[in-house]
Parts: C-alpha cells; structure tokens; sequence
C-alpha cells in the first residue's frame, strides 16, 4: 500500500481518537451517549369554561421520585393565571381566572426521563390511620384477620393480605365472624379502601396513588393503584388485579391519599386529555443543556447549537457516508454490482418517507414500467437527450397516479412518493435497459438485488437512532469513516467475487 | 477458506481488478492521454504518423447537419464500416458488405435502407454508444477481409488478437474468435472464444469460452489450440510501440488481420480487461513483475523489449 494513503489513514484516526478523548475526558461527554435511558413527552390539556364566578381548576403534575426526572416544563394558561402549588399529597398546577364565552384550553407540557434505578434508602413512612369511613367494629375485624399475618416479613405480609383479599368473594360468611365482616366491607366500600384496611390492620404503610401509565399513548382518565411499605420501597399494587405490579417504573405518580387528580371549581372541564410520547435525544438534551452554555470551543462548535429543524436533517445527513461507505465495499471488496455509484444511497433517503416495504415496491414498480417503456422507445429510435425525458415524463405521470391512488385509499407512504429521486429512477431505468441488452437479464436482476440490498442496509443504518446520536455528538467520527474509504480504496487484493471468476487458476494448484 | 483461496490466485500470479486499477492503470496511465485512445479519429492519426497500418478512414461525420450528405459520402462505397469514434464494447458498429439499387446489406445479410442508415449515424452522434454518453463522432472506414487463417474457428465477424503491453514489452496476447453466442462479436464477455497465444511462437495454446476451457470451437468444432498466428512478428512491432505512441504504461492493442492488407491496428484500450489470463491459463501478474525486473537498458529500444519479451516471457 502507497505510504501517503498510509498517513493518512492513520493521522485520520489519530485525529478522531483525540478529539473523541477531549470531549469524554475534558468536557465529559459520555462514552456511550444513547444509553442513557427513557424520555417522555408528558402533555396534559383540557378545555375548561367558567360558569359565571372565578374558575379554579387544579391539576396534579408527575412528581420526581428516584430514577425519575422532570427536566423541562411548560404551562400553558391562555388568559387565566397559573401558580404551581406543593402540597404534601403530590405537586399542583393551578389555573385562576374567568375564561371566555368560548373557555380556555390550558395545557401543561414536561419532559420526563427515566434513569436506571437507583437504590437510594428511603426513610420508613408513619402508619396512617384507618380510612375515614371504616368503623371501630371494623378496625377489629380487620385486625383480628390479619393478625396471623403479623409474625412474616412485610413483603410476604403484603402477599398475604392481597391474596386474603383476592379469595375474598370466593369464600362462604359461615366460615367465621371476622370473614363475614370484611366480605360485607367488600361490598359496601371501594376495593382500595378494603385493602388500605387490611394493610393498615396489618401495620403496613399504604396510600392510594392516583397516576397514569408511561407507554405511549393518549388518555382519559388517570390510573389508580394502592402502594405498600414493604420495608425499603413502595410497591405498587394494581386495585382490579390484587397483585404487585412488577414494571414499576413505567408508573408515574401524579397524586396520593385520594386527591383527586384534576378538581375544578366554579366552572367545568371537558376533553381532558394526557399524551404521552418516547422522546429519544431529550435524554441526551437533558444530560448535555451544559452545551449550549459552556464556552469550550467544541460546545460553541456543537451541533446542537443548530437550530432544531436543522438538527433532524444533520442526524441523517452524518450517516450517509456510512452508506456510500458500504457501496465501496460491496462493490471494490466483494465485487458485487450496483446501478450507480449512489443510487442505493438516495434510494435509502428516500425510504425514510415512504418506508422501507412501499419504497422498495414503488421503486420495483417504476423501473419496471419504465423498462417495458424503454423496451418499446428503442423501436422508435428516440435520440438520447429526448428519450430520456420521455422517460422522466413517465415517471413523473407513474409518480402523480401513485400519488392520486396513495391519497384515494388514505396511504400516507404512497403519497410520499414525490420525494423519491426520480432523475435517479430515469438513470437506473436506462441503465437497467443497456444492463439487459449487454449482459442479459440476470446480471441486470443480480444488479438490481445488490442495489437494493446496499439501499435496505443503508437505510436501516440511517435510521438507527443510537447511531445517529453517536455521530451528532462526535461528528469528528466522520474522519474516521474517511479514513475507512481510502483504506477501500487503496485495497488492491481480489474481490470476492474473482475467487469464482478465477477458479480455474485455484483448482490448478 | 477464504484466505486460501486468496493466497492460491496470488501464487498462481492473477491480476485481480483492483490491483490493476490501482497499480497499472492509475501508475501507468495518465488521464490526459485517454482521449487518444478512447477516440479512434485520434487513434488513427497517431498510428499512422507511427507508420501503423489501421483500416483507412473515409469519412468522418461530426454534426446532425452533415447527414444530408450522407448519399453523397457513400457514393461508390461498396462495403464499409460505420462505428462511433468513442464507443465502447463494439456497440453500435455496423458492417455493410455489399451494396444494392435500393439496400445497403449487412455483414449478417441483413438488408438496411439509407434512411435507417442515416438514423443510426443520429444516433452515434447524440451519444448512445459512446462510453460516458457524451456527444460523438460517426466514422465511415474500410471493412475488414479476415484473413482465412482463423475461418475454421471464427462464426462469422472478424476474429482479432489483443495484446497487453506493459510498459512498451508485449505481456500476454490472445486471440478473440467470435461465436454463434457472441453474435459474431469478438468480445470476451458476448460470449466470444479468447485463445492465449504463446509469446515466443505466437502459437494458440488454450482457450477459454464463457470462463470455461475448451478445446474446440462450440460452432465449428474445429481445434482453436496449436495455431500458428500469421504475421506474428510484425504483430509484436505493433503491439511494441503502443506505448511510445500513446504514453500509456498499460494498454490493451486489438489488430486484425486482413487478407490483402495484414496486421492492421483496430483500436487501442486504456482499460484493458482481466479475461486474458483465462485463455493463457496464466496470471498476468506475475508477467508484469517479471517485465519491472527486466534488464534497465532494453526498455529504450523497440527491437531490444520485444527481443527480451519472446526470451523470457
């Protein structure tokens, strides 16, 4: 190998290690920058109308617990005025005010992120006492039911009562006193206050917890479950399944004791609604706000300085050369063909609007057309620069009936196809045709596979977010890819594929 | 597996691809010098200022607007040739071998009117055949008579020997028989038969057809080994100064023969392909480490590297 390339390669790599070093080690930018966990788009909104006096309405916010942080939140208040309130039942956003003919719709919007878990001791709650609602006669039941219960450890306590509780129904009165008492509890009360009893006859620390799911999705109504003390942690147990709920972190508290979660007074609230979405760089945005203040010339340099709708576009674009650098590969290493040095490369851009399934069938679809098309102009004996604009012409008509289709059965991705690079499609159609006339349809069919197949590997790699977010953050990574092309480029041992061409000469020796 | 594989075509000193572009093509041939053998009107010139015989050029086409007198230019040709001066692969040549009131007929005895004729010219003109579609010049030139020495292995077309020189000293030559598959065409990958020659002799040895060995031609089904290359010496003057013609270090020399004529110089090629090595079941590699570790003194003189390249190649 020629020594400049040599250099080269190596001063590339060198540079990327150093600056690789610099931002993890200096500026303490994390090794591996995707891992960092969850976050989630929390969006609360209603529409709430004032009947005549002052309107209060409260809404309980997610509350920070270990493994969970707010990080940024935004109120949206429309002319009422909003305080945010801290009570010991949970964290409130209060709106004030006297709405319009036509109400408000006020909206709360934060972003929450997940961490792993971390095992910090909490201090034991205080024993609360008995529901309201419960009588003495009551408490005694309870206790004395659950008094087998007091000589185990809390958490198979809490196995114990949730399984009494479960069976409850199922269990005839006759078979003592206390029995009968709790199942006439059962049917007089709500389930969470049968077990809040339980738990409190049973001296285990219970709240009910009113909060809602962090899967994605959007809904009405909050959730409601019971946490129990089992000695170092809440556990969280679902009221209807009578069981430990095991994906605790994907629970988000929004208010304890029975407050209610949104309270409205002098007015009312409809289409009340809370929207939860994943959010992928808002971990990354949370750990790294220091970037957009700090003064280090690589964080003024950041390209999370860009403005957002310009950052999208950055993300993909820095994985590219990774696709232009598996076209060299495929094709100076392997020896398999491709229509065009690119083609597969904008092929793969493409995809991210119509999806990897259309886009394929789309592009199959067309250069089909285009061919048959093709296989007819040639009788006509067009000139070069015309015939290709026929040819674009078609294109551009199969693009807009696709598109007409796409719109009449409601897909979205089909519609999408006048994003596709359809200078790239007239190209690889001529190609296609000169490809089978040369070398036979098999050779074209094998060229449309390996273009294919570089598109599909290219366009998973474009999408993969963990590598987008790498590459956002160490954009010096990119020499590192150059350096990886002029090692291709200087490879001048056999492909793969004069292993077979070749042959001859193997078996010989 | 694989790394043995490797290692079993660099013992036997295969020139993959890579290596070709990388160390001969780009080492050896600068891009300045393409256009005087990517274009045939220039190839020509040069060869004859080198005293090269090559098919005469009756006209050369350059513009749409000439075609009007297209009539005129053919007026007492009777058989010729009409290809585009930068194309590629022998696309877009047409044979005409003899002439009628109302018809122009093909080699391949195909009748074609001077309207069709005048389409196809368009055509070469606008650029489909040439390499990188850019706009072209038509050539009108002499056909070729083949000599009769390849007739028993030749289906149809005219059969032609191409040599790699390396460096002005003769590498690896064969000779290219074109086939019913080939479509007459004497193109190794349209299926045309490449028998190696013996550099010393210029005596066919083996051949390949479709990277097969064979014996025999597939249609004739005559011996294509043992053949004795008519000319040969005066091939190899030809193929020897390729080089000094050009300024390419690594070129491809395609000559036919013709009946009356003799060796007569075809095209010259910048990018030589790797299909010879088949048909000399020999690897071209180790021929042009054994050319760089040639005596220094030969490489001057013409008569001194072709000398050296019968001895020791």
């Amino acid at each position: 190998m020629k020594r400049p390339a040599v250099l080269l390669v190596f001063g590339l790599c060198i540079l990327t290690t150093i600056l690789l070093l610099y931002r993890i080690m200096r500026l303490g930018y994390p090794v591996l920058p995707a891992v960092s966990g969850r976050a989630f788009n929390f969006k609360f909104d209603g529409h709430i109308k004032s009947s005549g006096s002052d309107t209060t309405l409260s809404v309980a916010l997610p509350l920070e617990r270990p493994g969970l942080v707010i990080s940024e939140e935004y109120f949206g208040s429309g002319s009422l005025s909003f305080s945010l309130i801290k009570k010991e039942s949970g964290r409130y956003g209060v709106w004030t005010g006297q709405t319009g003919p036509d109400g408000e719709i006020v909206s709360y919007w934060a972003t929450i992120l997940v961490r792993s878990p971390v095992t910090a001791k909490l201090k034991p709650p205080v024993l609360d006492g008995y529901p309201s609602s419960i009588s003495k006669d009551e408490q005694a039941a309870a206790e004395k039911i659950t008094d087998r219960f007091k000589s185990l450890s809390l958490p198979n306590r809490i196995r114990s009562i949730l399984q009494l509780a479960g069976s409850i129904r199922n269990r005839s009165p006759s078979e003592g006193h206390e029995l009968g008492f709790i199942k006439r509890m059962d049917e007089k009360y709500d389930r969470s206050i049968l077990l809040l009893t339980l738990f409190r006859a049973a001296s285990i620390p219970a709240r009910t917890v009113e909060g809602i799911s962090l899967t994605e999705g959007v809904i009405a109504r909050p959730l409601k479950w019971i946490d129990a003390w089992n000695g170092q942690k809440w556990e969280s147990i679902s009221i209807d399944g009578q069981e430990v709920i095991k994906d605790q972190a994907s629970l988000l508290a929004l208010t304890f004791t029975g407050t209610q979660v949104v309270h409205v007074s002098g007015g009312s609230i409809h289409d009340i609604r809370w929207d939860i979405n994943r959010q992928i760089i808002g971990t990354w945005r949370h750990n790294y706000e220091h970037i957009s203040r700090s003064e280090r010339f690589l964080d003024r340099w950041s390209l999370f300085r860009l403005p957002v709708e310009f950052q999208q576009t950055f993300r993909i674009l820095l994985l590219v050369p990774i696709g232009a650098l598996l076209i060299s590969i495929l094709r100076n290493i392997i020896g398999f063909p491709t229509f065009g040095i690119f083609m597969p490369v904008l092929m793969a851009l493409s995809f991210r609007n119509t999806g990897l399934i259309y886009g394929l069938c789309i592009f199959a679809g067309v250069i089909l057309i285009g061919y048959t098309a093709r296989r007819f102009l040639d009788r006509l004996r067009l000139l070069l620069v015309p015939r290709m604009s026929v040819l674009l012409t078609l294109v551009i008509v199969c693009f807009t009936l696709l598109a007409l289709l796409g719109n009449k059965f409601g897909l979205r991705q089909v519609m999408a196809v006048g994003l596709l690079p359809f200078v790239i499609l007239v190209m690889t159609i001529e190609r296609f045709f000169v490809v089978v006339e040369e070398h036979g349809i098999g050779t074209a069919l094998q060229t449309a596979a390996g273009s294919a197949a570089v598109a599909i590997i290219t366009y998973l790699i474009i999408s993969w977010e963990t590598l987008q977010l790498t590459f956002f953050i160490y954009p010096e990574l990119l020499l590192a890819i150059g350096a990886l092309q002029i090692l291709v480029g200087r490879y001048t041992g056999y492909r793969l594929s004069e292993l077979f061409r070749f042959r001859e000469f193997r078996n010989r020796s | 597996m694989i790394g043995q594989a490797f290692r079993q075509l660099k013992e036997a000193g295969v020139l993959g691809i890579n290596n070709r572009n990388a160390e001969y093509i780009m080492g050896y041939n600068p891009r300045s010098r393409y256009p005087l053998v990517d274009n045939k009107v220039l190839t020509k010139r040069l060869a004859k200022e080198y005293g090269i015989p090559t098919p005469e050029l009756y006209h050369v086409i350059e513009h749409h607007g000439s075609l009007k007198n297209l009539k005129a230019m053919l007026e007492g040709l009777n058989e010729f040739v009409v290809k585009p001066a930068r194309g590629s692969g022998g696309s877009g040549i047409v044979l005409i071998a003899e002439r009628t009131e109302q018809h122009f007929i093909t080699q391949s005895k195909k009748p074609i009117t001077l309207e069709y004729l005048s389409y196809h010219i368009s055509d070469i003109l606008s650029g489909i055949f040439s390499l990188q579609g850019q706009e072209d010049h038509a050539i009108i030139e002499s056909l070729i008579h083949p000599d009769q020495t390849f007739a028993a292995v030749t289906y149809q077309g005219v059969p032609d020997v191409r040599i790699i020189v390396y460096r002005g000293i003769p590498a690896m030559a064969m000779v290219r028989l074109p086939t019913k598959d080939s479509d007459g065409k004497a193109n190794l990958h349209r299926g045309a038969i490449g028998a190696g020659i013996e550099l010393s002799t210029g005596k066919t040895i083996t051949a390949v057809h479709k990277s097969q060995i064979v014996t025999h031609h597939p249609d004739t089904g005559n011996p294509v080994s043992g053949l004795q290359v008519p000319h040969w010496d005066t091939m190899l003057s030809i193929a020897g100064l390729a080089t000094d013609m050009t300024g390419l270090g690594y070129i491809g020399v395609d000559i036919v023969i013709d009946r009356d004529q003799g060796p007569v110089l075809l095209e010259l090629n910048a990018r030589p392909g790797l299909a010879i090595q088949m048909a000399n079941k020999h690897g071209l590699l180790k021929k042009l480490e054994h050319i760089d570790a040639a005596p220094a003194d030969i490489f001057a003189i013409p008569e001194k590297r072709i000398a050296w390249a019968r001895e020791n190649l």
